[in-house]
């Protein structure tokens, strides 16, 4: 009987396995982010599939004409209505958003009205422009902002604190473009120490042959010095008043991160041990919040993409905000939507990423 | 981590001062600051406004060109003479033999024939001009033949004057391609619009080296070309869209000549001895266009009180300082016909207008929708608003594009300006007096006054009389004749200023000359 009971038990619990229920280990870490990962996907696709059709829309809403933007104002009848035609703007809107769904699936992104090159191809040869002075902005904004966050906290109350909160004020109220104006006058026209628009001087356009996109790199790689230093002449500038409103930003949560930490137990009982403030600062607190500093450059440098849009125009940047830019001028929707799509895609993209390093690395989130 | 800091900058600091300097272009080398929006294509044929003209002009060679100061005289090219048939159906050219396109292959009649041919065929913007002389698809073949490799005939399939025909074949679209390089590279019966789109393949004195859409033209010299190498080894043609940084950059050398700067920088750059401004004269106008669908508007009297219920001298020294001067007739300054004097035909009188609109029905003024053809007519546009109001007519300024509306019809008001290439009054007539169909089903959206919704036959007979018509003296009076109609009608499209397009030149260049048909041509460009 008790046999039997036991047989049975056994019975039952093999079966509530095979279900994978009841008494299932829990999954193992790996499968987790990936489940997770897996959910955001789904969302990301939502997201992009939103974006697609608000974008979409915009475009047949704004009192512009795509064909125009082709053919020029002082176009005949019939150059007009075949352009019409070819453009498929004579179809319902649902039909020309559904093809253009289709489309985006399988990777066409369409033509530009005013490049008349495919979307994808103009994308990879200015985005890299794009994340180049992002990057150098970012570096900019980690270097102060960081720093000044962190010094901010420790000397609260002190001059410093006042001078970062200022720093910070007024990168969130000075109109980047007029900033970009400004420094141009003074570094480039008066001081000389910089060049001025596009990514290089035009003496040297064209000599380095694009692999990465990055000038920076391809000129190094070819060993172009004069050409890397015009490059680094050209992006020192608009990259430090993009990093400039970045520091606004990261300086501020460096601060309030910090001043958590140092309202925390243990870093008043490691002072009260006699630890010097340095090493509290740098050794223990400093490394309670680099997960949570992580995150903050993460969304930074896609905020920092979309920041781009005005300081590339200011400083003839030929990347995805002028690109942007234009397209909108010239109504050219396949621009905007394709340029709209890439900047959600690298927003959710980088955030993703930031989401699995944070779980990764503060075992406490997982 | 301080420290650290402190070594990237001094790094990065030694770094950019190692580097000379970062001004001035190279003296062999010609920057052009400009704004490159909007050029999908350096292929003649689909050639749609006025900036790629002047990059095609440099890199295609004409049949026949037009000098930029003197726009009636027909000057030689790639044709060294021509000769039109007593019948004036037959034009015969006959083409330099020493002319080599970039490739190494000589130019021939075949070329020419060819790329007139391509134009008509392709149908794109480029054929605008050439096609109005009755060229299809079908007959272009047929009429346009080269007889032998240095003889080209043109026959026309309309009765024309032949000058007409002459002008649109100096226009940029008609630059002469290389048949053989580029059908090399044709695809899917494209004929090679999609690589001549990035490519030249041309005789002028330049070749395309490298273009980057909305970002950077160069161009390199043909040491051999026909006409003797250029003085610049190389062109360069920047997008620079902010005015300001433009500025900057013409100050310190490092851009030659600057084209679509705003008003203020020209102000400011105008007190510099390094600086010399030019304007183009255009041939097209800045002008209020009132439509005629609206049951208001159609009243003569309204239309006259428009006349007089806008202060435009108090701007024309300011806002349209360099980019229009006072005009008032519908024959553009210096062409043939043209009034002697046209700047002050409808004065700034408020009372007058009111007045005019009491008589018309409306004691209490109008009030009407304005809009602007684009943000380049809004500074235009606010000015106007303010001086109408003391004239009873009350207009709601609604900015933003409306070229599109202005083409449909749907519209009350709306300030725009124009521009043409062809230089003949001819150009401008068929826009501003030439409504063969006012049907909404029509759609002549290309015709002003079938956007403003009016019809005239006696002008459309003139239009077309200037068209066929081969004596100068009897072109002179249809214009003239023209020109009484029109202001005797109260027009829907009242004209205020002609356009002219302003551009920044450093003082040490010379020989750079703005063409009103945008095909501004580099080969004689030198700098002290």
């Amino acid at each position: 009987m008790v046999n039997a009971d036991l047989t049975s038990k056994r019975d039952a619990d093999r079966s509530m396995d095979e279900d994978g229920a009841a008494h299932a280990p829990p999954p193992h870490p790996l499968v987790t982010i990936l489940r997770r990962l897996a959910g955001r996907v789904v969302a990301v696709v939502t997201t992009l599939l939103g974006l697609l059709f608000l974008t979409f829309s915009m475009g047949r809403l704004l009192p512009a004409d795509p064909v125009l933007a082709i053919t020029g104002a002082e176009v005949s009848k019939d150059v007009y209505d075949r352009v019409y035609n070819e453009l498929g703007l004579g179809q319902p809107i649902s039909v020309q958003f559904l093809n253009y769904v289709r489309k985006v699936a399988t990777g066409d992104l369409g033509t530009s009205a005013t490049t008349g090159q495919p979307i994808l191809t103009d994308l990879l040869t200015i985005f890299p422009a794009t994340i180049e002075l992002a990057i150098i902005a970012m570096i900019v904004g980690a270097l102060v902002g960081v720093p000044l966050g962190i010094t901010a906290a420790v000397r609260r109350g002190t001059i410093i604190d006042h001078i970062a909160r200022i720093v910070a004020l007024a990168g969130h109220s000075i109109p980047i473009f007029w900033t970009g104006l400004m420094a141009l006058f003074i570094f480039y026209a008066k001081l000389k120490l910089v060049g001025a628009s596009g990514r290089v001087d035009v003496f040297y356009e064209g000599l380095v042959t694009p692999v990465t996109g990055f000038l920076l790199i391809d000129s190094a790689i070819e060993r172009q010095w004069d050409v890397f230093r015009s490059a680094l002449g050209h992006i020192i500038l608009p990259g430090a008043i993009l990093g400039y409103y970045s520091v606004a930003y990261i300086s501020r949560m460096s601060r309030s991160f910090m001043l958590e930490q140092l309202s925390q137990e243990y870093i008043i009982t490691a002072r009260a041990k006699g630890l010097g403030l340095r090493k509290v600062v740098w050794r223990h607190a400093f490394r309670n919040i680099r997960v949570q500093l992580l995150t903050i450059m993460a969304l930074t440098f896609g905020g920092l993409l979309e920041g781009a849009v005005l300081i590339e125009t200011v400083f003839g940047w030929p990347g995805l905000g002028q690109y942007l830019t234009r397209g909108l001028q010239m109504n050219d929707m396949n621009v905007v939507m394709g340029a709209v799509l890439t900047i959600g895609a690298v927003f959710l993209t980088i955030n993703i990423i930031s989401d699995v390093l944070y779980r990764i690395l503060d075992p406490r989130t997982r | 981590m301080l420290k650290n800091l402190l070594t990237t900058i001094t790094l990065a600091g030694a770094l950019i001062t190692a580097q000379p300097s970062f001004a001035a272009s190279p003296p062999n080398m010609l920057v052009i600051g400009t704004n490159l929006t909007g050029i999908r294509t350096l292929d003649p044929a689909q050639n749609n406004a006025r900036t790629v003209s002047e990059l095609i002009s440099n890199i295609y060679d004409n049949l026949v060109q037009l000098s930029p100061d003197d726009l009636k005289t027909l000057n030689p090219m790639l044709a060294t003479k021509w000769r039109v048939s007593e019948d004036g159906k037959i034009i015969t050219l006959t083409l330099r033999d020493d002319a080599v396109f970039q490739s190494g292959n000589p130019v021939t009649a075949e070329d020419a024939a060819w790329s007139i041919q391509r134009v008509i065929k392709m149908g794109q913007v480029g054929s605008t001009d050439i096609a109005l002389w009755g060229f299809t698809p079908e007959n272009v073949d047929k009429l346009v033949r080269a007889k032998d490799e240095h003889t080209l005939e043109i026959e026309l399939p309309l009765a024309v004057n032949t000058d007409l025909v002459l002008y649109s074949l100096a226009g940029s679209s008609i630059g002469v391609i290389d048949k053989k390089t580029a059908l090399s590279h044709e695809a899917n019966g494209d004929l090679a619009g999609a690589w001549l789109s990035a490519n030249s393949a041309g005789s002028g004195p330049f070749a395309l080296a490298q273009w980057r859409p909305n970002d950077v033209a160069i161009f390199n010299a043909q040491k051999d070309y026909w006409g003797g190498a250029p003085a610049m080894a190389r062109v360069v043609a920047r997008h620079i869209p902010e005015s300001g940084n433009l500025r900057l950059q013409l100050e310190a050398g490092d851009v030659d000549v600057g084209q679509y700067i705003a008003s203020g920088d020209l102000d400011a750059l105008s007190n510099s001895k390094d600086m010399v401004i030019e304007s183009v004269p255009g041939l097209g106008f800045y002008y209020v266009a009132l439509n005629q669908k609206d049951p208001d508007l159609q009243k003569p009297k309204v239309r006259e009180a428009f006349q007089h219920a806008f202060d435009w001298k108090a701007i024309s020294g300011n806002i349209m300082r360099y980019t229009g001067f006072p005009w008032q007739s519908m024959i553009p300054r210096g062409m043939i016909g043209a009034p002697e004097d046209a700047a002050s035909r409808y004065d700034y009188d408020p009372a007058k207008a009111k007045k005019l609109l009491a008589e018309a029905g409306y004691p209490n003024g109008l009030k009407k929708v304005l809009n602007p053809s684009g943000a380049a007519t809004l500074p235009f546009a606010e000015a106007l608003q303010a001086s109408a109001r003391a004239a009873g007519l009350d207009l709601n300024l609604v900015p933003g594009e409306f070229t599109p509306a202005f083409r449909e019809r749907k519209y009350e008001v709306l300030l725009g300006n124009s521009g043409a290439r062809l230089p003949d009054p001819f150009a401008v007539a068929t826009q501003y007096a030439y409504n063969p169909d006012n049907s909404d089903e029509a759609r002549l959206g290309s015709y002003y006054l079938w956007r403003a919704g009016m019809k005239v036959d006696e002008l459309n007979a003139l239009v077309d009389q200037s068209m066929k018509e081969r004596n100068a003296g009897k072109r002179a009076e249809i214009f003239q004749k023209m020109d009484g109609i029109y202001s005797g009608m109260d027009a829907p499209l009242v004209i205020f200023f002609q356009r002219t397009d302003p551009y920044v030149m450093r003082a040490n260049v010379k020989g750079y000359h703005g063409h009103t048909t945008w095909s501004t041509r580099w080969h004689d460009v030198t700098k002290e």
